[in-house]
């Protein structure tokens, strides 16, 4: 039987670009290093209190830059507070709960780091444990929200936040991996973070990079075997035009290497693992390219 | 047959069928569709749809290898879901469905967040551009089809029924039994679009053909030309934060050229900001 062919069809737009990738991103690494800032105070782990507050503070700095982007991205940008009026809120929109925990996950994160400054053990841990409650549902609903639109095939998966979370801890400790590597650069030699601490919390990352590649093992296997959508999905979008930040950035720079270092003897090697960690953010932040346009791509021909 | 009623935030339960309710919807017989694109034409005149962006509009499709041949056309809008993805995901309640069957938007609520445009299924929905020929018409909010509700509420079809040459699109009451959508919607075989995401759509087709339905097929099966003419639409857009990918180029640059074109938004929204300001502070 010979095939239709369309020859004429009308034009539409990608909604979400770039802003809400990079939203993603700094939400996930918000996320990432406000977990490892818990492990000092809410855990116990003793070892890791002396970059808690590093950690929250790079986590509350990610978060700060967040509403500058949504608001602008919104094009009028004061409408934004319709977000916070409660005779607009909206129980169903997954970004009314959107909204809710990126006001709340700051405010209780700035009270955890204020515990936090005060060497307050009992209220450091009490309100940690509530930021880190937050700050997990912060992430979890950015995958929420792609995830609720059944129309988007790529992106229509229970493992969506998931996925996010899972991100947002491997960049959340590949960022922190960073900052901490600088600051140890330009602080006295007795403030500095023990390397070995660097070292090991990449071990952490390593599992969160086996994890992943699970998680992205699942959805390759229902991608293969599921509806047409979603194999031209694979085929044209993930493998196709957004083959670099799918195949390159996330799977190769950013699996692939950083796992095979942090396997390797290089990983007690503070350079090996400075490099890794670097990837990792990168890495995540292709997922985070092509999870938001990829999904609208193939639909924008429809 | 309806299934379950289900309701989702500002969505009225289905009026179906419901004794002394209106419900409207449209049938459209694509066997007497000619894609002479009048209906497109007069939705354009009637809400001044600016210039890339469509309420309604005709898809074409050929079949077949000479002698046996067939041009196949099938309008499209928004099907005024019974379970809108749109008005589910909408977070400030700017979009909601009518109990008699529209899905309506509200400009002084929406906030130009297109979460409805990623939600919609079916490209229903645009961003109204910030400039636009006449400054008081609605501007950076999202738009769609409205059944023409303006309209209909005075007893008048829409306007792409009124204007449709060949009589394919028929619109109407259809819990009326006596009416010519109700009618047709009993005794034809009709099928709407992509029924398997469940938004059970108040637009279906009579002689639907599956290809020119399939979403996986309009991408793979557009013709050389069409496929030009959509890289170059996608590269010349003007507008806010959209992230269209042309094919065949890299992706990464194109990702970064969004990145400037957000930036270079951001007079006209700083513009904005300080108007906001101003009205606050000096009334
Ligand atoms: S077609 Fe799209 S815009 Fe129209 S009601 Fe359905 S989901 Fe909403
Ligand atoms: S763009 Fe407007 S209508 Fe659409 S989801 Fe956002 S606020 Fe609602």
């Amino acid at each position: 039987m010979e095939e239709s062919v369309v020859t004429f069809n009308v034009f539409h737009h990608v909604a979400w670009g770039t802003t809400i990738s990079v939203y993603f991103w700094l939400v996930g690494a918000s996320a990432g290093s406000f977990v490892i800032s818990s492990f000092g105070w809410v855990f116990g782990i003793k070892r890791y209190k002396p970059l808690a507050l590093t950690a929250s503070v790079t986590a509350i700095g990610m978060l700060l830059l967040v509403p500058i982007l949504l608001t602008w991205d919104l094009g009028k940008p004061v409408r934004f507070i319709y977000l916070l009026l409660p005779g607009f809120w909206h129980a169903t929109g997954p970004m009314s709960w959107g909204t809710v925990l990126i006001c709340s996950y700051p405010m209780a994160m700035g009270v955890y780091t204020y515990f936090v400054i005060k060497n307050d053990i009992f209220w450091a841990r009490a309100t940690g444990i509530i930021a880190i409650v937050l700050a997990l549902s912060t992430h979890w609903y950015t995958g929420v929200v792609m995830e609720l639109n059944p129309g988007r095939f790529l992106n229509h998966t229970a493992l969506a936040p998931l996925l996010f979370l899972t991100g947002a801890f491997i960049s959340g400790i590949g960022l922190l991996v960073l900052i901490l590597t600088m600051q140890n650069l330009v602080v006295a030699a007795e403030k500095r973070i023990d390397w070995k601490l660097l070292i090991e919390m990449a071990q952490y990352m390593m599992y969160g990079l086996v994890f992943d590649a699970f998680l992205l093992f699942l959805e390759f296997m229902q991608s293969i075997y599921g509806s047409m959508n979603v194999v031209l999905g694979h085929e044209a979008v993930l493998m196709g035009v957004f083959k670099f930040p799918y195949f390159w950035l996330e799977i190769v720079i950013g699996l692939i290497i950083p796992f095979l270092i942090l396997v390797s003897p290089l990983k007690r090697n503070i350079y090996a693992v400075v490099a890794a960690s670097f990837m990792v953010c990168i890495g995540v932040y292709g997922m985070r390219v092509w999870w938001v346009m990829g999904g609208q791509y193939l639909q924008s021909f429809y | 047959m309806e299934g379950a009623r289900r309701s989702y935030g500002l969505q009225s339960p289905g009026t179906r069928g419901v004794a002394g309710a209106k419900r409207y919807g449209m049938v459209i017989d694509l066997r007497k569709c000619i894609g002479c694109m009048s209906c497109a034409v007069a939705c354009k005149t009637e809400f001044g749809v600016p210039l890339g962006s469509w309420r309604t509009w005709v898809k074409v499709s050929d079949k077949g290898r000479f002698p046996n041949t067939r041009r196949v056309f099938m309008p499209r809008l928004c099907n005024h879901c019974d379970y809108p993805v749109c008005v589910r995901n909408c977070p400030t309640q700017a979009t909601y469905k009518h109990k008699e069957g529209f899905v309506l938007q509200r400009y002084n609520r929406c906030i130009g967040c297109r979460t409805c445009m990623v939600a919609c299924p079916y490209n229903a929905r645009h961003l109204l551009p910030a400039k636009r020929t006449d400054n008081n018409l609605p501007h950076m909010v999202v738009d769609k089809c409205t059944f023409c509700v303006h309209r209909v509420k005075k007893g008048i079809v829409p306007s792409c029924v009124q204007a449709c040459v060949g009589g394919a699109r028929i619109f109407g009451d259809l819990n009326d039994p006596k009416s010519e959508v109700a009618v047709l919607a009993s005794k034809e075989r009709l099928t709407v679009l992509k029924p398997e995401l469940g938004t059970s759509p108040s637009v279906s087709y009579i002689g639907g053909d599956w290809e020119i339905m399939d979403e996986p097929h309009s991408y793979t099966n557009r013709t050389e030309q069409l496929k030009e003419e959509f890289n170059d639409y996608k590269r010349n857009h003007e507008g806010d934060a959209f992230a269209d990918i042309v094919e065949g180029e890299p992706t990464m640059p194109q990702i970064g050229e969004h990145a400037i074109g957000f930036l270079k938004t951001i007079p006209h929204k700083a513009a904005d900001v300080l108007k906001a300001f101003r009205i606050f502070l000096f009334g």
